[in-house]
């Protein structure tokens, strides 16, 4: 496979653009926490939000006139991807160029805002603007647009692994020589409708910090975003291995998936970018890591950033491109002293890889191994 | 006429076999009552009993009982609290490994719109209510698109990573187009794929407040269609590389042998009137399997009975393919959205089986802007050895499949 990444975007609730983001994370920023309510009910839950400012130079366009904030973020992190391929490998086609969209909740603000409608007042004012802003396509669909895309555009749908099936996706789609390059996108928005049902499931804490690796774990906190790559046959960091993983039917069965994962892409020249944000999955990526890897260099972007589900695996293989582009690696976000695992200080680092494990909270991991 | 097998098309890499269909739709659970119901040319939308619908315009669809999802495996306990989308997958994997038990896919592609959705609209009126909310982590945890497919793998003790793709009502055809280019590159040998979709309240009032579905018979390119009624259902087909699957002594129910997809950037809901979309995906696919336009004898349509689709894929289809037989399996079972294009590939399976043409019903007066050759009302004979299935949806996703009879 010949497989490298020639762009990237990155919009967060740290901000917009990949090196501006990848400073905060090393100087150890971390996002605040800023409450989330709802007339539904008097709950007020704590979530990381993309600031308002991050959006300010996005290009008018008609399709993102009535548009959710997800379309919004895609856009962004989208155009600056092929932004920055375009100065790196040149021009390029979009008509040669397929689109992947990695998504796990989708539009729930308007959806939510369409659904109320129809409990409040009947069937008869549901809103004919909202409900096609409901499909989990919409934002691709803004985007092709925008992009000019008039090929294959493919939404998938999963939970916080669906990243990398998506970059999997477009690994083979890349197979097929008529294509000379495919955007993948992850995005996400946040609503208090999803920090609520977060917290019934038992996944979500009241407030930041996000502390990743604790035995029992403490919890996560929601946020929002998109990350993009364009993945084409140039680029400096190419993606050497995926792992498309498998699904687990019990939360105590993830452990095995990503330890196979982790055995399958192991590298002892490699640093790990874990999905470890506050639950099961922390315990999960812990025990792999020990097993598989126990000197490796490891990181979870999620104490800065939150859990940005759909959006999470792109900002993490963002994070490992960036580790092995600079040399660095931030430092972990309040780890325990005892989680057995290697949390470097943010200094040079000497990895020649980058594992980008995914384990998502409903039941799929996967995992991949970027090279430099 | 235009010619597609002298425009440079690839060259194929591995041949793909369809070694094994499941289906549950309003025409019956399986493929044999799915065949009884097109040579009966049967109706099966009637009217919506899973929610209220005084307040819409349209108030009927096609539906599948509860008591048709209880039978087989899926009937349990356990499987009773899964959503029924779930069931809909269970069902259509307990026929398709009754058929080849010895098919191990190595990934799963599954085509959908709006996977758990009624799980997800309890959710939130149990918030409203202020009640029932004990029932919500149930409900949360089998909402998200792919855990009627996960769960019913895993009632097969399947594993393999599954890529759920939502593309609007285009899903099933871009699952199973994905799923054949996937064995077909050569990096698969096996995968499974299909398309579920079950009926649910927030979709069949969006599609009513859109005005797209109709309060009258569901009438593909008629004269005086007025618009679409929705429907459910899934199927799913076990894909294989054609020597693994002779080498095994697989059953063999018929050959892939193209696909095309575009997007469409006219609008988010309507297609370009021009075709374009449409007209691109079809010719992407007979390109891909080197094939003409001659070569197709019957193409079963998006045909969703909007004015704005079926104007824009009849005018691709006539100036594509002129007078070759078309029909929309939606007339009979309505719109089953990311179900639909694997229903109808399933549909077109039993054609190629059968030699059947299967009907357009509720038809009444060609559209004369159209001048299509519609298989109206009553199904019938006819020597059929590729057909093509179309499905187009919102965010102007475009998907075509052709599908050849292997030869004795």
């Amino acid at each position: 496979m010949n497989l490298r990444i020639a762009g990237m975007g990155l919009i967060t609730p740290l901000g917009r653009g990949v090196d501006p983001v990848w400073e905060r994370l090393l100087h150890g920023d971390e996002a605040c926490g800023q409450p989330i309510t709802d007339a539904i009910s008097e709950k007020v839950y704590a979530g990381f939000r993309v600031p308002d400012d991050a959006l300010k130079d996005l290009p008018s366009h008609p399709r993102l006139r009535r548009a959710s904030a997800i379309s919004r973020f895609a856009s962004a992190a989208g155009l600056d991807a092929l932004a920055e391929a375009r100065s790196t490998i040149g021009e390029i086609d979009a008509e040669r160029m397929a689109l992947v969209f990695a998504v796990s909740n989708g539009g729930v603000v308007y959806t939510k805002r369409f659904y109320h409608n129809v409990v409040e007042s009947g069937a008869q004012s549901a809103s004919p603007l909202l409900f096609p802003e409901t499909v989990f396509n919409a934002p691709a669909s803004h985007l092709a647009a925008i992009l000019g895309i008039t090929g294959a555009s493919y939404t998938l749908v999963g939970d916080g692994a669906v990243g990398v099936l998506a970059m999997k996706m477009a690994s083979d789609l890349l197979d097929n020589g008529e294509l000379e390059s495919c955007l993948v996108v992850g995005a996400e928005e946040s609503d208090w409708l999803l920090c609520d049902a977060y917290h019934r499931w038992r996944l979500l804490k009241n407030q930041p910090p996000v502390e990743p690796f604790h035995d029992p774990p403490r919890g996560m906190i929601l946020s929002e975003g998109a990350g993009a790559v364009l993945l084409a046959r140039q680029g400096a960091v190419e993606i050497d291995a995926i792992d498309a993983g498998g699904n687990f039917s019990q939360r105590r069965e993830a452990n095995e998936i990503v330890r196979r994962i982790l055995h399958d892409l192991a590298d002892e020249h490699a640093c790990v970018v874990a999905s470890a944000n506050g639950t099961f999955v922390d315990l999960a990526e812990r025990d792999a890591i020990k097993h598989e890897l126990p000197s490796a260099s490891v990181y979870s972007a999620k104490p800065a950033l939150g859990e940005s589900v759909g959006a999470s695996a792109l900002w993490q293989v963002i994070a490992g491109a960036q580790a092995l582009r600079t040399k660095r690696l931030p430092q972990m976000l309040h780890p325990p002293r005892d989680a057995g695992l290697n949390f470097p200080a943010p200094d040079e680092i000497s990895c020649a890889k980058a594992i980008i494990l995914s384990c998502g909270l409903n039941q799929q991991a996967a995992g991949l191994r970027l090279s430099i | 006429m235009a010619r597609f097998n002298d425009l440079g098309g690839k060259t194929a890499k591995s041949r793909v076999a369809v070694v094994a269909a499941g289906v549950i739709s309003p025409l019956g659970a399986g493929l044999e009552d799915t065949l009884a119901s097109l040579r009966a040319n049967k109706d099966c939308v009637s009217p919506v009993t899973r929610f209220d619908v005084d307040k819409c315009r349209c108030k009927t669809a096609g539906q599948i009982s509860d008591e048709t999802l209880r039978n087989g495996r899926q009937r349990s306990r356990k499987t009773d609290r899964l959503h029924r989308a779930t069931r809909m997958m269970m069902a259509v994997f307990e026929e398709l490994f009754g058929q080849d038990p010895e098919f191990k896919p190595e990934k799963t592609v599954i085509g959908t719109t709006s996977g758990g959705m009624s799980f997800g609209q309890d959710y939130y009126r149990a918030l409203r209510r202020h009640q029932g909310l004990r029932h919500s982590p149930g409900w949360i945890a089998n909402y998200p698109p792919q855990k009627p497919v996960i769960d019913a793998q895993n009632a097969f003790k399947i594993s393999t990573p599954c890529q759920i793709i939502a593309n609007a009502c285009a899903s099933g055809t871009n699952a199973i187009g994905h799923a054949f280019e996937c064995v077909r590159s050569g990096k698969y040998q096996r995968v499974l794929t299909g398309g579920y979709d079950a009926i649910s309240e927030l979709v069949f009032v969006g599609f009513d407040s859109l005005q797209a579905s109709t309060p009258e018979k569901c009438r593909p390119f008629d004269r005086d269609r007025t618009g679409m009624v929705l429907g459910e259902g899934a199927a799913a087909f076990a894909l294989e590389n054609l020597e693994s699957a002779r080498a095994r002594g697989a059953q063999i129910l018929a050959e892939i042998i193209g696909y095309g997809i575009s997007t469409d950037n006219h609008h988010l809901t309507q297609p370009d009137p021009s075709g374009s979309g449409p007209r691109r995906a079809m010719g992407q696919a007979l390109r891909s399997a080197n094939r003409s336009t001659e070569d197709v004898d019957y193409i079963n349509a998006h045909g969703t009975a909007t004015t704005f689709n079926d104007a824009a894929e009849g005018k691709a289809i006539k100036e594509l393919f002129g007078d070759v037989p078309i029909s929309s399996t939606k007339s009979m079972i309505g719109h089953s959205l990311g179900a639909a294009g694997a229903i109808e590939a399933a549909v077109c399976l039993l054609a190629l089986r059968a030699q059947l043409l299967p009907p357009n019903i509720n038809f009444r007066n060609s559209d004369q802007d159209l001048d299509l050759n519609v298989v109206a009302n009553e199904s019938r004979e006819a020597k059929i050895d590729i057909v093509l299935s179309n499905s187009f949806g919102f965010g102007g996703t475009n998907a075509s499949v052709l599908i050849q009879k292997l030869a004795e």
